[in-house]
């Protein structure tokens, strides 16, 4: 399947995303499928950032490991995406002292690497520019060499500068400067243009978290600030002119789960947003959640650890934590999402099984999910009803006796209504209780409580939905993974069909309880059977191989901080078929 | 005056004596002998029910400690109880106060998880002021743990964990809140049932964050500062002070005259909800509002 590759390099501060937006932008008016992710590091201004964009004709779930065409808007980025690009791409730039930069001219000659300089600088200058608009001149260069016409990305620029008229006027002029640039051999893509324009939105991760939440009914939201979840935060607030939510701010982690806890308690639906270490701190009130049997939902947004880690990179590190962590032996429910789509499912998933499971729910994300922009049809959706499992009739909640709230029941789960609904008491407690909430230290009846909370488990599991197998009954070599490995696993499952060897993938999406039984069976069926996860030890293999007493052939693992690519799969799967 | 009140106030108590029942619970108490908490928690009630709140109107939300231990002794028919983390009963208490207002959350903790634990829930949620009444149970100690100094012990005095007693300089609760910008800021003592009922009344009555102090005796672990101890010293404030400085300067002494009524209280100032420009003319409660919603118009922008 044909895509072309774009990244824009800077610096922090340069204006790439606003020319990333720009780009992204116009693609998708044109009808390509985008997929567009950024790699930045932990600052604000300086530093070294560029922003990727695949487009083609079909869906593209992952980014390339190489570029074809590279704009480069900063002396940095010259060298270090040189690597990046493909034999016979293009590196577009504006550094003038280009020439004294040896390496430069040998290694793009040796790797048929060809360069396009334009003084953008003292273009963007002579036209009264800044140096911000250094990138519309480069801009218009690669526009041209892209082989589209000037007027989309006049129009989109107009769009997106359209508060800004003073600057709008010079950005117009540099993209046009670039793009009619004289005096060079400019190489010209001929890219196919789509037939028919996708009725997919391109959005991120954290945007279909927001949306779902907004459909599911969730009137609260609390939350710190933490990379990569921070946009939640800024998504929902941006909304809530038009949706009415109470967004809060909260001064820190154990604030934002309390708030919610306090605010899922009393009835409304309510969430936060957090990365590993701010989970660290949520962790006993996931405890509290689990003994009060409070819905308590919380979105785990992983980047790398361990400590302050790497904020601004992604990583799959944290399932094992998700699961395991709160002290004392509870029953929680543990989702993973892997692209807007499921975002957008999972978190609706996750509002209705915390309610009418009575646990808490951690739905992990990571830094690629969340901010990676993907094509989805919101639309096509399944239809994700509200269940609360409340008791709501006037007749039943008029029948309550306090001692419902608690009852030890086969499933587990005993009823649960709104404060305030009933005349009827209610007693919530931290510490262990019997039936009606009272506080409880006689033995018989603590060792009930903890096991009616665990048979919770087994009610749990036999609702769950089985994890989902994608590509052929029997293959050549197969995969187990969970959250966004499935996107570079998918892209690549379509490059090696090309080649004739045939793939197949098992696709967790609850982690917790886990149905490893399914598990079990795809390793029967095949057995070249591998696990791939972006973590450092292989931590849902370890689950699943303890829980069946199966054994994987081999792992194959990726924790530098960047996500699965195509070629990742590819050259593990040469060596392993 | 002060006769004639309390003379109404039994006869009115007296009247509505099964509201005033229904709030006892019917636990075996687990406090200690002549522990504050009876009279505070007993002085609460009476409050409620001249109020006019039945125990259906009323959250109650408490910390862990001996405070948290009245938990399951009140609103026993018809009430709803939360009893949470040491240190956190302010925030999981203003998150049930924003979901539903119709319904008077009350939330309790002492000095220990307030001023140690979790002082900057207490920070954030005056400054937000959050709809709710809070009655920090100030017996200068941790008792439930068995008497370890808090940062309200007194100096020098041995104490569990401080055998040598305390080396800092303690805290002073209602000057720490009255520089945070407070709307309500109360003071008063266990051992004197009518003024704490009075000072309760007042901040049931108030819209926004109610803070009241009670000085609490623990005979158990804070010998030192027993109820003649008090007696010698605290003095009732003939009139809210009406600025903070006024205010702070009437909290300050915690030594020789301890100045107990209301510190200082802004009826002008809007609570957290009604601060929200986005929920503004909003005539549901949060909990009114859960239902699937349509998303199309937030969708329309990528299109």
């Amino acid at each position: 399947m044909n895509r072309t590759t774009l990244k824009i390099a800077g610096a922090s501060g340069m204006g790439l995303l606003s020319v990333g937006k720009i780009v992204a932008g116009i693609l998708k008016g044109m009808g390509y499928h985008v997929h567009s992710d950024r790699e930045f590091p932990s600052l604000i201004k300086g530093g070294h950032s560029n922003m990727q964009i695949d487009f083609g004709l079909g869906p593209i779930r992952s980014l390339s490991m190489h570029t074809d065409l590279v704009i480069a808007l900063d002396r940095d980025g010259l060298m270090e995406y040189l690597g990046a690009i493909r034999e016979g791409g293009v590196l577009v730039h504006g550094f003038e002292r280009h020439a004294m930069i040896r390496d430069l001219q040998e290694t793009a000659k040796k790797r048929k690497i060809r360069l396009l300089y334009l003084p953008a600088h003292s273009i963007a200058k002579s036209l009264g520019g800044s140096d911000l608009m250094v990138n519309m001149v480069l801009l218009g260069l690669m526009w041209r060499v892209l082989g589209f016409s000037l007027k989309p990305l006049e129009d989109a620029t107009r769009e997106q500068f359209a508060d800004k008229p003073q600057a709008l006027d010079i950005d117009l002029k540099c993209i046009r400067a670039g793009y009619q640039a004289k005096g060079l051999k400019v190489p010209q893509y001929k890219i196919p243009l789509p037939k028919y324009k996708p009725k997919e939105i391109l959005i991120d991760g954290n945007m279909g978290i927001a949306l779902g939440a907004i459909k599911a009914g969730v009137r609260a939201f609390y939350a710190y600030p933490m990379s990569p979840a921070s946009s939640i935060l800024m998504y929902l607030a941006n909304f809530s002119h038009k949706t009415g939510m109470l967004i809060k701010q909260a001064e820190d982690e154990i604030t934002a789960a309390q708030m919610v806890l306090g605010s899922s308690f009393m009835g409304t639906r309510s969430f936060t947003a957090t990365s590993g270490g701010g989970f660290d701190l949520m962790t006993e009130t996931v405890s509290l959640a689990g003994m009060i049997e409070s819905p308590l939902v919380i979105v785990l947004a992983q980047r790398p650890g361990p400590g302050t880690g790497l904020p601004t990179w992604t990583g799959q590190g944290d399932l094992k934590m998700a699961i395991h962590s709160s002290h004392g032996e509870f029953p929680k429910i543990v989702l993973a999402a892997s692209d807007p789509k499921s975002c957008y499912e999972l978190i609706q998933h996750a509002l209705n099984w915390s309610e009418v499971y009575q646990v808490p729910v951690v739905l992990l994300t990571e830094k690629t999910v969340c901010e990676a922009q993907m094509m989805v049809d919101l639309e096509s959706s399944p239809k994700i009803p509200i269940e609360r499992g409340l008791v709501t009739s006037k007749k039943e909640l008029a029948a309550l006796k306090s001692s419902d709230r608690f009852k030890i029941t086969e499933s587990g789960i005993a009823k649960r209504w709104i404060p305030g609904s009933s005349a009827t008491g209610y007693f919530a407690n931290g510490d262990e209780h019997a039936e009606d909430g009272v506080v409880n230290e006689a033995g018989p009846l603590v060792a009930a409580m903890a096991e009616r909370r665990l048979r919770k488990i087994a009610t749990i599991k036999k609702a769950l939905p089985d994890p989902k197998v994608y590509g052929p009954k029997k293959a050549d070599i197969s995969f187990v993974g969970w959250g966004s490995s499935k996107n570079a696993m998918l892209d690549a499952m379509e490059m090696l069909t090309e080649k004739k060897v045939k793939v197949n993938f098992l696709h967790y999406e609850c982690l917790w309880p886990i149905r490893h039984e399914a598990f079990a069976a795809f390793h029967k069926a095949n057995p070249n059977i591998h696990i791939i996860e972006n973590n450092l030890q292989g931590l849902l293999a370890d689950i699943l191989e303890g829980k069946s007493g199966l054994k994987f052939k081999g792992r194959l693992l990726k924790y530098d901080g960047r996500p699965f690519f195509r070629r990742d799969v590819t050259d593990y799967v040469e060596k392993n078929i | 005056m002060m006769n004639q009140r309390k003379i109404a106030d039994y006869r009115q108590l007296a009247e509505k004596k099964d509201e005033y029942l229904k709030f006892e619970g019917s636990q075996a108490i687990t406090w200690c002998e002549g522990c504050g908490n009876y009279a505070i928690q007993k002085a609460l009630e009476r409050a409620l029910v001249l109020e006019g709140f039945k125990t259906s109107d009323v959250l109650f939300c408490f910390d862990v400690g001996c405070s948290g231990n009245g938990s399951d002794k009140i609103a026993a028919m018809g009430g709803t109880t939360l009893h949470g983390l040491h240190g956190r009963v302010i925030s999981l208490a203003a998150g049930a106060a924003l979901a539903n207002p119709r319904i008077k959350v009350i939330a309790e903790a002492g000095d220990g998880a307030t001023f140690s634990e979790g002082p900057g829930h207490l920070i954030h949620a005056v400054r937000s002021n959050y709809p709710m009444l809070f009655i920090l149970h100030n017996n200068e100690n941790f008792a439930l743990t068995t008497g370890q100094a808090s940062a309200l012990t007194r100096k020098g005095f041995p104490m569990n964990g401080s055998p040598d007693g305390v080396m800092t300089d303690p805290m002073n609760a209602c000057d720490f809140v009255l520089g945070l910008k407070p709307t309500f800021v109360a003071r008063s003592f266990s051992g004197d049932i009518n003024h704490m009922t009075e000072i309760l009344r007042a901040a049931l009555r108030h819209n926004g964050f109610a803070l009241v102090e009670m000085l609490q005796l623990c005979p158990t672990y804070n010998r030192t500062t027993s109820s003649a101890w008090f007696r010698e010293r605290i003095q009732f404030l003939k009139s809210v002070p009406k600025t903070i400085e006024a205010a702070r300067k009437a909290a300050a002494d915690l030594e020789r005259h301890i100045n107990l009524g209301i510190l200082y209280q802004d009826t002008k100032s809007p609570n957290f909800l009604e601060r929200l420009p986005t929920r503004k003319g909003v005539k549901t409660a949060l909990v009114d509002e859960v239902k699937a919603y349509d998303i199309g118009k937030l969708t329309a922008q990528f299109k």
